[in-house]
């Protein structure tokens, strides 16, 4: 009985080939958001432990955690503001500190409202923000020193991320001992706003390392940052800048056994805004596994269009094949057989559409794995492979194929099943 | 065994539409022995094809009775009916046109269960040999003619030793020669095979070859 429905979907092959394009459509998609999305997801986290550890809280003020915070939720005028401290006071520094289980707390500055050059070069690089920190070359917020040994930031020096090397067109080697300039981005014209401590400020740091933190550019110690935002913002020294405006973030070591206690003690008792490694990752959990679903989605609705195909080409087949049906009834075919037979062939178109759409999608992958993994490692993620192609879940994939062929294929094949076997006969 | 088939008071009616009532049969009455081989004739809508329908287990819808070895055939599983007690020989031969002349053959076997590979192959030759086809075994129906393909048709309606053949006018698409080998055929097979044959025709000459005419008009056997 196999054979002779194997027959029957072989006899109309290019038919068939059509209907399960419908199928191999949403093979593909499934497939790559099967192999492709657990592999971002995985290469995101993993790109994230290598640079936040789970002992780490990263503490900030409202400001800080906005960003994250509008992703979640919309803003209202009307919800309540939340009563979280506003300035990382040295204070707060000192209260953190004093906190049961923290091991060190590292306060870091950003520095605003500065463009980036290459001394010599006229060129800014875009979108900068430089930060002040005292932590060491070998620390793992820089990823990895890529060049240089110069362990300790010293006044003066500073370490700049290899996309800063590369857009200059140096290697990481060659950077090294070069000077670059920070300067204000508002010169002191007609229709500049800035105030006047902000006009044609230039601040110039030599390279002492290159560091593997993508968007991170710029990094100087924190004495030099904090002199710089004193000077461009006005301010009348480090304690003033640091009482009025604060720290930017404080970076918080943490026993790791206390970690969420302390985590839970600094946002409800201090009022502080902390984003957890725990937090990140879980939020780039959220995003991946929206988008997974979101994609889910579509490949749902080509499946359901994929099954209308099918149901289609059988209905078809059952016009075209009622003689037969009736020829095949004539000679002794129960209605369950005949059913069978038709449930059969669309389990066929089903696999058939699973085997090619995963064959497409295995070659898709190879050929565009390593353009991915260029453009990932452009982007800062390094990895070997993107695409994982999984065997088990190219089981699951073909089971799930021929579920929606047999799926699709159940209203015909009743429908061929319940056909007078006298009219059938005598049907042109 | 005398009153083989045995079928009585058979009544069909069809309903084309609300207000026209159709009566195919309106009470046929025949009795045929074991072995025999007959014949029915009749001019166009006598009833012919609607009682080979019934008889070929492809129409349930009638009353009265057909007794078949002692046993009221509605008692039959419907599927076992078609598959073992009646053989079905068609006047288009309804062969599938992607299957050799072989898997033909052998087409009915895939819907029952339980006959040995050995006796299928044994069965295969035998009725190869009967019809003549043993050369032609691997050829594809559009490779056959008339006579040939019907002689398939014949040998795929014997493949599980049925014990009623029905010929549902098995020479009409035929010329008169391979008409008469065909006819000589089913003959020959219902004295080697002991097979009940039922020919259903409206050529006299043909029907004249059995043992026995019954001739239906209108509904009813005259």
């Amino acid at each position: 009985m196999f054979k002779y429905a194997l027959d029957l979907v072989f006899r109309r092959k290019l038919r068939t080939f059509l209907t399960s394009l419908g199928i191999l459509i949403a093979v593909v998609l499934m497939s790559f958001i099967l192999f492709g999305m657990s592999d971002l997801e995985t290469l995101i986290v993993g790109q994230f432990s290598k640079q936040f550890k789970p002992n780490e809280l990263y503490v900030g003020t409202q400001n800080f955690t906005s960003m994250m915070g509008s992703m979640a939720t919309a803003p209202s005028k009307e919800k309540e503001v939340e009563d979280k401290v506003e300035v990382i006071t040295e204070d707060i520094l000192n209260d953190v500190k004093n906190v049961d289980g923290v091991e060190s707390v590292e306060p870091m500055i950003v520095i605003n409202g500065v463009d980036l050059y290459l001394e010599g070069d006229d060129v800014a690089y875009p979108v900068a923000y430089p930060a002040g920190t005292n932590f060491n070359g070998d620390s793992h917020i820089y990823k990895e020193l890529l060049s240089g040994d110069d362990l300790i930031l010293d006044k003066g020096e500073a370490y700049v991320s290899s996309f800063v090397a590369e857009f200059y067109d140096l290697s990481y080697e060659d950077i090294i001992g070069k000077n670059v300039v920070l300067k204000s981005v508002t010169p002191g014209n007609v229709f500049s706003f800035a105030s006047k401590s902000m006009m044609n400020k230039e601040y110039r740091f030599k390279v002492v390392g290159v560091v593997d933190t993508s968007n991170d550019v710029l990094f100087v110690n924190l004495e030099d940052s904090l002199g710089i935002v004193v000077d461009l913002g006005g301010y009348e020294d480090a304690q003033d800048y640091i009482k009025t405006a604060g720290y930017y973030q404080l970076v918080v070591s943490t026993d790791i056994e206390k970690t969420s206690d302390i985590e839970t003690l600094l946002t409800e008792d201090m009022k502080l805004s902390v984003i957890s490694t725990k937090t990140l990752t879980g939020f780039v959990s959220m995003l991946t596994d929206s988008l997974t679903l979101a994609l889910i989605l579509f490949g749902a609705i080509s499946a359901l269009v994929a099954s209308i195909g099918i149901i289609n080409t059988m209905i078809m087949s059952i016009y075209e094949q009622t003689k037969e049906i009736g020829i095949i009834k004539a000679i002794g075919a129960s209605n369950f057989q005949v059913m069978i037979i038709f449930l059969i062939q669309s389990a066929i178109i089903g696999l058939i559409g699973g085997v090619l759409g995963l064959g497409f999608t295995y070659l898709v992958m190879k050929v565009s794995d390593p353009f991915i993994v260029t453009l990932l490692s452009d982007q800062g993620f390094t990895t070997d492979a993107f695409f994982h192609f999984r065997f088990d879940y190219s089981l699951y994939i073909t089971l799930a194929s021929i579920f929606v062929g047999i799926l699709a294929g159940l209203y015909p094949a009743y429908k061929a099943s319940r056909l007078d076997p006298v009219k059938a006969l005598r049907y042109e | 065994m005398k009153n083989y088939i045995e079928i009585n008071n058979l009544r069909r009616e069809y309903r084309p539409s609300k207000k026209v009532l159709v009566e195919a049969l309106k009470g046929v009455n025949i009795t045929i022995d074991e072995g025999e081989m007959i014949s029915i004739v009749g001019s166009s809508g006598s009833g012919k094809s609607t009682l080979l329908n019934i008889l070929g287990g492809l129409d349930w819808d009638y009353t009265g009775d057909i007794v078949v070895e002692g046993k009221n055939i509605k008692e039959y599983n419907e599927n076992y009916y078609r598959r073992f007690i009646v053989g079905t020989i068609f006047q288009q031969f309804y062969l599938v046109p992607t299957l050799n002349v072989e898997e033909n053959i052998l087409l009915p076997l895939k819907f029952s269960r339980g006959m040995e590979k050995s006796v299928i192959k044994e069965r295969l030759e035998k009725l190869l040999d009967a019809v003549g086809l043993q050369d032609r075994r691997k050829h594809m129906p559009k490779e056959l003619s008339g006579g040939q393909a019907q002689r398939v048709a014949i040998a795929r309606a014997l493949i599980d030793s049925p014990k009623i053949v029905l010929a549902d006018e098995p020479t009409g698409n035929l010329d008169s020669k391979t008409g008469e080998s065909i006819l000589n055929l089913l003959i020959d097979l219902n004295k080697e095979e002991k097979i009940t044959t039922i020919v259903v025709t409206h050529d006299m000459k043909i029907a004249e070859k059995t043992q026995r005419i019954i001739t239906l008009k209108d509904g009813l056997n005259v």
